[in-house]
């Protein structure tokens, strides 16, 4: 009977014991997976998240889900103010932001990030490389690569400045140019939508979002002032808007004038400019043109 | 951990069949039933207890392998709905989780959401945001001011403001020989924000691509003196020895726009006027005023003009 027992035992422990192995190795394979995600999880160390991810993980069943729930919503809703204010505040709205991990010990880690978003109506896809160091000295944190995506028509003003900047990997830079672009095209956009709707019937823009306006008198469609106003960008990243006043007169026209006012347009403009800005100095050009009669 | 109480007069065995005890057989069988309990306990606590322990170490383990597999199944359910909040934007998945009576896909979904928003806060600290954040009841505000240079972060600064009828500085750690009062009060006036901080930002980011500039000239150009710089790092005066003329010059890079990383004036100071007069001179004079310095000067080393 003791032999028996002892038998009996034996068996039991050789087969827990194979039990055993086979679950540690199932429990490694599961740990390996989740490290993933903890990582994840220690960004977002938050009551209610704790709480909500322990109730889908299922580790606490007591937990009344409408109060975890509530609690969710009330965090979501803050985070969407708080995204609203960054958005504004930066004049730039992120759609999507990836990222995934190259490289990571102890003293360096690597991560490759994509963000896509759009300021004002100019749509851009950043992909970069960040690198951090964890030094005694100084941490460093620094962009390893950078790579621009943007719009085709966007471009024409912008790519000088593009392959500069993601040659230096200035990504901070890239993005203080992209936003003070954006605010002067604006700038651009209202001034040529209010000439065209106090002047419709002398102001013709020949696109949405042109660089050129013209003004000609309905009884002299041959006269045409022309005013190019472009957006540049430095290498540097300055910005700076340029307006231009040229004057296309048939060549007939111009043999049996020859008058100063004509030939003098583009220099007077320009003082003009200094003195009063864009908007008035083509409002004054319209009233000294004689385009309308009020 | 618990220790197992022992029970020195078990009146079971460890499977819970009562002990093999026939009271009606006299001392004789008592003894020999004793006898075989004595023996068998000599073996039996040891192989019970490493039983009873294998039992527990596999339960255990079962334990800890449902909770991970449940872990694994919820992060499933959260990518499932962050892929879906990135495809159809989140005013569409909100739109689409209205109708969710599922409680677990509510929670999932939130979830999802929250990482999301996370995230994409993170993205604008990263790309140079302001960081903006509401301080004593939204009578104040905090921004960060990043500045980078190249591709390297490096110092941020912090500014608490007063949003009053106009935005007033209350506290900054901004170096005091940025004109803060002159950049910002004309915007700060009309409480125009942006116009506040965006001038401020570019000068800061200038001063600190400067002084970087500076650090890479000591660090990467043991060769060249640095003679002179100010705190501002707007004039750098460094000593050049050219290793085929045996001389040495004195080049002077003034940065009068303190909002650039570029000099605006490059002067050279050399005995042999000559040398200055030459095309090879003439050209490294261009080449610094159009690259940064620690760059210009690692093409001049390479063109051999200085040692």
């Amino acid at each position: 009977m003791e032999g028996k027992l002892n038998e009996e035992n034996m068996e039991e422990v050789m087969l827990l014991e194979e039990n055993i192995r086979r679950l540690q190795a199932e429990v490694a394979e599961l740990q390996g997976q989740c490290q993933k995600h903890q990582k994840e999880l220690t960004l977002h160390s938050s009551q209610s998240m704790k709480r909500a991810l322990s109730l889908v993980c299922g580790h606490t069943l007591q937990e009344d889900t409408h109060v975890v729930l509530s609690s969710l919503r009330e965090e979501v809703e803050q985070l969407e103010d708080d995204l609203e204010r960054q958005s504004n505040i930066n004049g730039i709205s992120l759609r999507s932001f990836t990222a995934c991990t190259l490289e990571s010990s102890d003293t360096k880690s690597v991560q490759q990030m994509c963000v896509s978003g759009q300021c004002s109506d100019l749509k851009f896809q950043v992909e970069f490389e960040l690198s951090e160091v964890k030094g005694d000295e100084r941490p460093e944190k620094s962009i390893t690569s950078f790579n621009v995506v943007m719009g085709a028509g966007d471009l024409q003003n912008f790519s000088s400045f593009l392959s500069g900047v993601e040659e230096s990997k200035d990504i901070l830079l890239f993005f203080r140019t992209l936003r003070t672009f954006s605010d002067r095209m604006d700038e651009r956009r209202r001034a040529f939508q209010h000439f065209q709707t106090k002047y419709g019937h002398v102001v013709c823009a020949p696109g949405d979002n042109s660089s050129l306006l013209t003004f000609h008198h309905p009884d002299l469609p041959g006269c045409i002032f022309l005013v190019h106003w472009s957006v540049d960008v430095s290498k540097e990243g300055e910005v700076t808007p340029k307006v231009d006043l040229l004057t296309k007169i048939p060549d007939r026209a111009l043999q049996l004038f020859q008058s100063q006012a004509v030939v003098g347009t583009a220099e007077a403009f320009h003082s003009l400019l200094r003195l009063l800005g864009p908007e008035a100095a083509l409002e004054e050009v319209i009233r000294a043109a004689g385009l309308i009669t009020d | 951990m618990n220790k197992q109480q022992v029970d020195i007069f078990p009146t079971k065995q460890g499977d819970g069949r009562p002990l093999n005890m026939e009271p009606a057989k006299g001392v004789l069988s008592h003894l020999s039933a004793l006898e075989v309990r004595a023996r068998s306990r000599q073996v039996q606590p040891r192989q019970r207890s490493r039983v009873e322990e294998l039992r527990a170490r596999a339960e255990a383990l079962t334990v800890q392998r449902d909770r991970l597999k449940a872990e694994i199944h919820a992060h499933k359910g959260i990518e499932k709905h962050k892929t879906r909040l990135n495809n159809r934007g989140a005013a569409a998945a909100e739109e689409e989780m209205e109708t969710e009576d599922n409680e677990n896909e509510q929670l999932l979904h939130l979830i999802a959401r929250v990482m999301d928003l996370k995230q994409l806060l993170y993205a604008h600290h990263i790309i140079g945001g302001y960081d903006i954040t509401k301080t004593r009841r939204g009578k104040g505000i905090c921004v960060t001011l990043s500045t980078a240079y190249e591709g390297v972060y490096l110092e941020t600064y912090n500014m608490e403001l007063d949003v009053g009828p106009t935005l007033k500085i209350s506290r900054h750690n901004v170096p005091p020989f940025i004109p803060l009062g002159e950049l910002c009060e004309p915007a700060g006036r009309q409480k125009d924000l942006r116009g506040f901080l965006d001038p401020l930002l570019t000068r800061l980011n200038a001063f600190a691509g400067r002084r970087q500039q500076l650090r890479l000239v000591k660090e990467l150009h043991p060769s060249v003196t640095v003679m002179e710089s100010n705190m501002l790092c707007s004039i750098l005066v460094i000593l050049l020895s050219t290793p085929r003329e045996k001389t040495t010059l004195l080049c002077t890079l003034n940065y009068t726009d303190h909002t650039r990383c570029l000099p605006t004036g490059v002067h050279f100071d050399c005995e042999d006027k000559k040398l200055l007069e030459s095309s090879k001179w003439k050209n490294n004079r261009k080449l610094l005023m159009e690259t940064p310095v620690h760059k210009a000067l690692g093409a001049m080393k390479n063109m051999d003009c200085i040692g």
